[in-house]
């Protein structure tokens, strides 16, 4: 009998945590769909006619409609270079350059780690001098610190996966350098290196300081979203919770590859 | 194309670009922090450690370090408490693949949010007149309480996002690195009776030492980037309440008359305690790694 109500007890216990981390969420979707008046009452509705008045007035919204723009260009841009760049170096780092590549890597983590105010206050002062604050281009010179840095971090150690049988079998067989990286060793480590760029693509898609910071006509959508509180008098809560949906579906589109990485990396850790 | 042609051409671009920026901001830090400039005229003087020098007379930096600290530990040890609990409890209760598949697809969701959204999410449902939360403490006779708004409960609230968002993620890890744990000294340990909660407390978590200790240290420099969530949450108040140095930093530098040089001083104090920070992380990863 006790082990049935504690069985019980930990089920719904469980239940509760699912709730506690999806919740949320689910609230705000919900709310997206909801008129104001039906967000707007002492007793929570779970019951309401559904509106697609929220989504509407966001894409006819002109800041919000380029600040879904400029994220796609800049995210696009710099995950693109930043995958073009930093996927041979992480080759190169793990198989070329055993003396000096753990230096490098020190290097590229610890930019990874820095802080962004670091980075937005001084670039603000050069960019204006330089001509190019609120620009596109600027956003993706700052955003390629993150995402080459990001690839590399990643890269290297699903490049450090792939069998040095084919890659030194392929060197007898007279290939360049050149042809067992995008012969061999690309192909094997790809399913992991789309991981990392997928995980670049939420670092960079998800950013608000450094785009707030150096741009102001051509924000983001972090930047536009943030801002909406201030559009009209009351406060349009519908209209930020569409917002807020459109910001998220993006990033959780790509879970299932979250999850993949953190499986073979804990894994590839403790072999 | 020979080997070294080949390490130059794939290392020497990627390395270049980001050691160029790199550079161009921590020199950019160090000269803004030494003259007196600020955004609204181009003339400027050197002016040497002043900047230094006035943080330590300011009593608003002090008390943004004394938040900053604050919101590291309560994020930090919430973080790993939370993650640890976690997973020991679904360890020990959920024995089916499938189910704990599902669990921990769940518990990855948070993270993966933009902090913008998140912080949103959160301010909703800590709304005192239409918030969800507030009327579930209205159930219980309690309320209704301006978690965002009142001084001694700002701080707290915008942590639980945090640990929300970090802890359910971390979560998910700890459990993973418990599943690659050999069974052996488990088995030993149930053979020698030992109660389900020593096991844990004695055998496999002693076990997971180094590996929490990163994650641990990981948050921690996660966690001095709490900019965007204060941010759109609670925008550094009410009052000073919820001003960590990155906010005070961005206030100074863009939103309050541009003081550029004294921003730079405080981010590059904060860049210092980063640098450190990571040092132990990356000496202390690679010791365990061995």
């Amino acid at each position: 009998m006790g082990r049935i109500i504690s069985a019980t007890l930990t089920r719904a216990l469980l239940a509760l945590l699912i709730v506690v981390a999806l919740g949320p969420i689910l609230w705000t979707v919900l709310g997206a769909f909801k008129e104001l008046r039906d967000i707007v009452t002492p007793v929570p509705k779970l019951i309401f006619d559904p509106t697609l008045d929220n989504f509407a007035t966001i894409l006819r919204n002109p800041t919000i409609r380029d600040g879904l723009l400029h994220s796609a260009v800049v995210v696009s841009v710099s995950v693109l270079i930043g995958a073009v760049l930093g996927i041979p170096a992480a080759h190169t780092l793990a198989r070329h350059a055993r003396r000096y590549g753990d230096d490098v890597q020190f290097f590229v983590l610890s930019l990874r780690f820095m802080p962004p105010v670091a980075i937005a206050i001084p670039f603000i002062v050069i960019y204006l001098d330089l001509g190019i604050y609120d620009t596109l281009f600027g956003l993706i010179l700052v955003y390629l610190v993150t995402t080459i840095s990001t690839v590399i971090w990643l890269a290297v150690p699903a490049f450090d996966r792939v069998p040095r049988d084919i890659e030194e079998a392929a060197a007898m067989e007279g290939c360049s350098p050149l042809e067992v990286f995008w012969r061999f060793s690309l192909p094997v480590a790809a399913p992991s290196l789309f991981g990392a760029i997928v995980f670049t693509f939420v670092l960079v898609w998800n950013e608000l300081l450094l785009a707030l910071t150096l741009a102001a006509q051509n924000a983001t959508l972090p930047v536009v979203a943030a801002s909406i509180t201030s559009l009209g008098k009351e406060v349009p809560w519908g209209v930020i919770n569409a917002a807020t949906v459109v910001l998220v579906v993006p990033p959780l589109v790509f879970i299932g590859l979250l999850m993949g990485l953190l499986n073979t990396s804990v894994q590839g850790g403790r072999k | 194309m020979t080997r070294n042609t080949f390490v130059r051409l794939t290392l020497v671009p990627a390395i270049a670009l980001l050691a160029t920026l790199a550079l161009v901001s921590i020199g950019g830090a160090i000269w803004f922090a030494l003259s007196n400039r600020t955004l609204r005229s181009p003339d400027y003087d050197f002016v040497g450690a002043y900047n230094f020098l006035r943080l330590l007379r300011d009593s608003r930096f002090f008390n943004a370090l004394e938040i900053s600290a604050l919101w590291e530990v309560i994020t930090v040890s919430g973080t790993l408490g939370l993650a640890v609990l976690l997973s020991v409890l679904i360890y020990e209760t959920v024995q089916k693949p499938l189910w704990r598949n599902l669990i921990c697809f769940a518990f990855l969701v948070p993270v993966l949010l933009p902090r913008v959204a998140a912080a949103f999410i959160w301010r909703f449902m800590y709304s005192p007149s239409l918030g969800v939360i507030n009327y579930l403490c209205g159930l219980l006779g309690i309320g209704p309480v301006e978690f965002l708004a009142d001084p001694s409960l700002a701080l707290m609230s915008v942590a639980v996002v945090d640990i929300w968002q970090w802890g359910l993620f971390f979560t998910v890890i700890v459990l993973k690195l418990m599943e690659t744990l050999p069974r052996d000294p488990i088995e030993a340990a149930m053979l020698d009776n030992a109660r389900r909660w020593e096991i844990h407390a004695y055998v496999t978590l002693p076990m997971l030492k180094g590996p929490l200790i990163s994650l641990a240290l990981v948050k921690a420099v996660e966690s001095l980037r709490s900019f965007d969530l204060i941010f759109v949450m609670t925008g550094g108040g009410p009052g000073k309440a919820t001003e960590t140095l990155d906010l005070y930093a961005y206030q100074m530098g863009i939103n309050m008359g541009g003081r550029i040089s004294y921003a730079s001083a405080m981010s590059l104090l904060l860049l210092l305690v980063t640098t450190i920070a990571f040092t132990i992380i990356w000496k202390a990863g690679k010791k365990w790694a061995a």
